[in-house]
């Protein structure tokens, strides 16, 4: 017999009262007439002396008539087995369990090991498992097929086993690929079930940085369900190290200086953390740590300078029990060295020549130094010069055997700036182009020239497409020259006068190109290097004729590292060494890097050159506060419900049933109905032997 | 409290209460009393009273010549007047208390047999003594009310109205006390017998009117000595007589607080009555009669030879101004 309302059994607690009731009861039956009681107080009841209870019968009526009562208030009623609906077809059930970085913490992947073992022992032998893991991507571990195609005894075992093969990578959450592509699965394998598709058992540990933006738009398939298992770490808070990209040009020349932002998550309760450079793979500091206080919810940039001599290549955060993102990777990025070479005729002292604002336009950054070497028209070029630069300007006429070795270089893919600066050049621009008949005419128009219309589309001037800077209508030309004829054939106008006449062309040489600027930037000739587009022109130009962009030094676990251009031109194969001594060979048809996998200083060698980048955690992945449930919801992700949602659920069914078991039943009544038969049988009993009691002792003879 | 025997009057040489109780007839009874109390005391119970003297005073005119003492002029040759005192008839009236609280006794008569004999004892007595006796019974209400007369049936019929069995509920000596002061006009003794087991509050008030009225008051409280000593034994259901509450006492522990407030309650009687000089005497039931006879007439003597009044000044009559 169960009870709906137990606690009013307490009530049955009241059966003492007779009991206590019939120990004081006064035991003397005499009555006495009394003149007036007016000075005389009711005597308090005593217990009575004998411990005999007296009206055994009584007593049990009245303890009979509370328990009765006390039954009927709880609402007993019969257990009887009901008719759960009998499993009809096994369940599918995709169990996605998140192995990404944040789940290497302390408990979070026993726990989660533990909770698909749990789910694997509810399963019954017609369900149909799969299990995938997911950090950046889904890795299918046992798929429905294989679940099919396996024993039913080894089922269980063999994917538990393949869970425990596996543990917690680096990679970042990407939870709503994940979902997306689990829900995918299920839609199409549950296909003939247009109802109940599946379930997804999502065991994660939900935390806030886990990347959901996809699931936004995204329709879910009808018929799956979500069901998440949130694992708590053991752990309140965590913070965490992140490398700031450092602002470029204010940090030339010290290569060692990092910024870096440590945060602390809301829950943890230490404040006080040691930063600091380390080198090897023991965690200790090289050199002096940094004493860095940072309270809970709040983060701090702090720029680490000054490296030790050892030359670390890494910062390492103490102070916080979560280790896994305590550590980047940090090395100094690599200068590019690039070299223009310069011809003309004027001197570099003079501010009314070109050469004066060539010189001050490329100024040397972190990333990218740029040499101009510049050189008289008569002179010979150097060869090793030659050989290096990629951007040649002329300003001046060259002789016919300098004119040559240009037009080969350019040929061979570089860049030949032309910049008239009398119409004497034509004999030069003619050699370059290999164009006879072509003349300069000087034109000084009358006012002054602008450009007039540019092609945006090129990539010298795409930089300037946009409508904030393509205005070039501020840019005076007081004199250019014109091509008479209008330039070779193959010539590609970028820039045109208002006149019609082209101010920049482009000759495709060969592998490379010759430019044509018509006018000078000097004063002298227009406004041009005075202007705010002059610099980014330039470096526009320099880019387009080949400089290999640099390398990123700072990528991602998971990202995908561009080869191509490091193996442009390398005949052999990519060798990607990582700090631990792991190496990747890329076949020559590879031009990208993707098995960034763990965070560490990654060695990219050739035969002839050699590389270095590092791959760090991503920052979101340290961001380890839970994320509430409502937001998959708010992204329509039908979520079932949570352990103790699915308990309660339980209980509230359980007690439905009990409703409706004892509304069936009914057994208060009964219970009452005795109750009442009892107080009633009661009631007539102390009526009786109180009037046999108080019946007067016939005393008189006979 | 209670009134001890008086050392001179051994009790011994009373008829017992208890014996005298078991006479049936009430004026027998009173008779038996009253007559025992003469054998003992007076030497003839019919001497009777005359005009006394009271005192001379010195002739004023206007005074009347026939009081003149002559004899008194002869020897000093000064006038005085002679002044007597002309005693009347005593007009007294018993009022009796019969309400149920009354009727317990403890000793095989109830406290309203006690009071009855007594008010019998003392309508005789004055009766013999040529008194006019009136009776007024009462417990909440008046229940029998005769008027203060001396002719012949007239003690017959007093007899009677004191032999009716006690009847009433509650005790409310307000009620009689206020109309008797409506009914007597007269000035005269009234004695007044009770338990007095009802509150105090009142009683004062009433008998303040009384007094006023210039009657002489004399308060006889009756009770049983187990009402004053409280020596029950064992636990019992009390009943009470007059509301027939019923309370569970357990005497061993209640005795003690029942006789403090019995004490009191006493105490405060007779403090009501000093107050207003009201004569008051207590009579436990097993005191002989005669013994209560002989304190109620020591009581009249006492306070007479004191000079003292019972309630206003005795009815003088100079019969020089008359």
């Amino acid at each position: 017999m169960s009870f709906l309302a137990p606690l009013f059994l307490l009530g049955s607690l009241a059966v003492g009262l007779p009991v206590v009731f019939h120990l004081i009861r006064r035991t003397t039956r005499e009555r006495k007439i009394f003149s007036s009681l007016m000075f005389l107080l009711a005597s308090p009841p005593r217990l009575t002396q004998r411990n005999r209870l007296e009206h055994l019968l009584l007593l049990l009526l009245r303890c009979l008539a509370i328990f009765c009562l006390a039954f009927g208030f709880a609402r007993p009623f019969l257990n009887e087995p009901t008719a759960l609906p009998a499993a009809a077809d096994g369940k599918r059930i995709l169990l996605l369990v998140d192995d990404s970085a944040s789940m290497r913490r302390a408990n979070l992947w026993p726990d989660a090991r533990a909770k698909v073992d749990s789910i694997l022992r509810k399963t019954s032998p017609a369900d149909q498992v799969a299990l995938f893991t997911f950090d950046r991507g889904v890795k299918p571990l046992f798929t429905f097929e294989q679940w099919a195609a396996t024993p039913v005894a080894d089922r269980a075992p063999l994917l538990a086993r393949k869970l425990a093969d596996t543990s917690p990578g680096w990679g970042s959450t990407q939870l709503a690929n994940a979902l997306i592509e689990a829900a995918e699965r299920l839609a199409e394998s549950g296909g003939k079930a247009p109802i109940d598709k599946g379930r997804i058992e999502l065991i994660t540990d939900l935390q806030e940085g886990s990347y959901l933006e996809q699931l936004q738009g995204y329709e879910w398939p009808k018929g799956v369900e979500v069901s998440i298992e949130v694992l708590k770490p053991r752990g309140t808070g965590n913070a965490s190290i992140e490398l700031v990209s450092s602002n470029e040009d204010s940090e030339t020349n010290s290569a060692a200086t990092v910024r870096v932002r440590v945060s602390n998550s809301l829950g943890e309760k230490r404040e006080q953390f040691k930063i600091g450079w380390a080198r090897s793979e023991k965690r200790d500091f090289v050199g002096k740590p940094m004493d860095v206080y940072v309270p809970a919810g709040r983060s701090r940039v702090l720029a680490l300078s000054a490296a030790p001599a050892e030359s670390p290549d890494r910062v390492l955060l103490q102070g916080d029990d979560e280790e896994f993102d305590n550590l980047v990777f940090a090395i100094p990025p690599e200068t590019l060295r690039l070299s223009v070479v310069y011809v003309g005729a004027d001197s570099e002292t003079d501010s009314k020549q070109p050469l004066y604002f060539l010189r001050r336009a490329f100024q040397e950054t972190r990333h990218q130094s740029v040499r101009v070497n510049s050189h008289h028209s008569g002179d010979m070029l150097p060869a090793q010069e030659v050989e290096v630069s990629r951007l040649f300007v002329i300003s001046a006429p060259l002789s016919v055997e300098s004119t040559a070795a240009l037009r080969d270089q350019a040929m061979a893919g570089k860049t030949v700036l032309v910049v008239p600066s009398t119409a004497e050049m034509q004999q030069t621009l003619g050699g370059l182009l290999h164009s006879d008949g072509l003349k300069l005419e000087e034109v000084r128009p009358n006012n002054y020239a602008m450009l007039g219309e540019i092609d945006f589309r090129h990539p010298i001037f795409a930089p300037f497409a946009d409508p904030r800077f393509s205005d070039f209508t501020k840019i005076h030309f007081w004199k250019y020259f014109r091509l008479n004829p209008r330039g070779p054939t193959e010539a590609r106008i970028l820039a045109r006068f208002d006149s019609g006449d082209p101010s920049l062309l482009e000759v495709p040489t060969g592998k490379g190109r010759i430019l044509i600027l018509t006018s000078g930037w000097q004063p002298e000739c227009s406004q041009l290097a005075l202007s705010s587009k002059f610099v980014p022109l330039l470096y526009s130009i320099l880019d387009s004729s080949g400089v290999p962009a640099p390398l990123p030094a700072q990528y991602r676990v998971g990202d995908v590292v561009p080869l191509a251009e490091f193996a442009a031109g390398a005949a052999s194969p990519i060798m990607v060494r990582l700090s631990d001594a792991t190496q990747f060979t890329l076949g020559l048809d590879e031009t990208n890097f993707s098995r960034t996998d763990t965070p560490g200083i990654y060695t990219v060698s050739t035969k002839d050159s050699k590389k270095q980048f590092v791959v760090n955690l991503d920052p979101a992945e340290s961001r380890t506060a839970p994320l509430p449930l409502d937001e998959l919801e708010r992204l329509s992700v039908p979520v079932l419900n949570t352990t103790e949602v699915r308990l309660q659920d339980a209980e509230r069914k359980t007690r439905v049933q009990s409703n409706e078991l004892e509304n069936r039943q009914k057994l208060w009544r009964w219970f009452i109905i005795g109750t009442l038969a009892v107080l009633l049988f009661e009631t007539w009993l102390a009526g009786w032997s109180a009037r046999r009691a108080l019946e007067p002792i016939n005393l008189s003879p006979g | 409290m209670t009134s001890t025997a008086n050392p001179t009057l051994p009790s011994s040489s009373f008829i017992d209460a208890k014996t005298l109780m078991n006479i049936r007839n009430l004026e027998l009874r009173a008779r038996v009393v009253v007559e025992g109390f003469w054998n003992g005391i007076h030497r003839s119970p019919y001497h009777g009273f005359s005009a006394e003297f009271t005192e001379y005073r010195q002739y004023t005119p206007d005074d009347d010549p026939r009081y003149l003492d002559w004899k008194v002029f002869a020897r000093s040759d000064r006038f005085f007047i002679k002044k007597f005192e002309d005693e009347t008839n005593l007009r007294c009236y018993l009022l009796a208390d019969q309400s149920r609280s009354m009727s317990y006794g403890s000793l095989g008569y109830t406290k309203a047999e006690y009071a009855s004999t007594l008010a019998a004892t003392l309508a005789y007595f004055l009766y013999l003594q040529g008194d006019a006796i009136g009776l007024l019974t009462f417990d909440e209400q008046i229940r029998e009310y005769l008027p203060a007369r001396h002719r012949t049936g007239h003690l017959r019929n007093l007899m009677l109205a004191l032999e009716k069995p006690a009847a009433g509920q509650a005790t409310d000596v307000g009620a009689p006390l206020k109309q008797i002061v409506e009914i007597v006009r007269k000035r005269g003794l009234m004695v007044l017998i009770s338990d007095f087991l009802a509150p105090l509050e009142r009683l004062e008030q009433n008998l303040s009117a009384l007094a006023a009225c210039g009657h002489e008051v004399l308060v006889i409280q009756v009770l049983d000595p187990a009402e004053l000593s409280f020596d029950f034994k064992d636990p019992a259901m009390f009943q009470d007589a007059e509301s027939g509450r019923v309370l569970f006492i357990d005497p061993g522990s209640a005795r003690r607080e029942y006789l403090r407030k019995m004490e009191a309650h006493c105490a405060g009687l007779r403090a009501s009555c000093q107050k207003l000089g009201v004569a008051w005497q207590a009579l436990a039931t097993n005191r002989p009669l005669e013994m209560a006879l002989f304190d109620f007439l020591r009581e009249r003597m006492q306070q007479r030879s004191k000079g003292q009044r019972f309630a206003r000044p005795r009815h003088t009559q100079a019969k020089a101004s008359a």
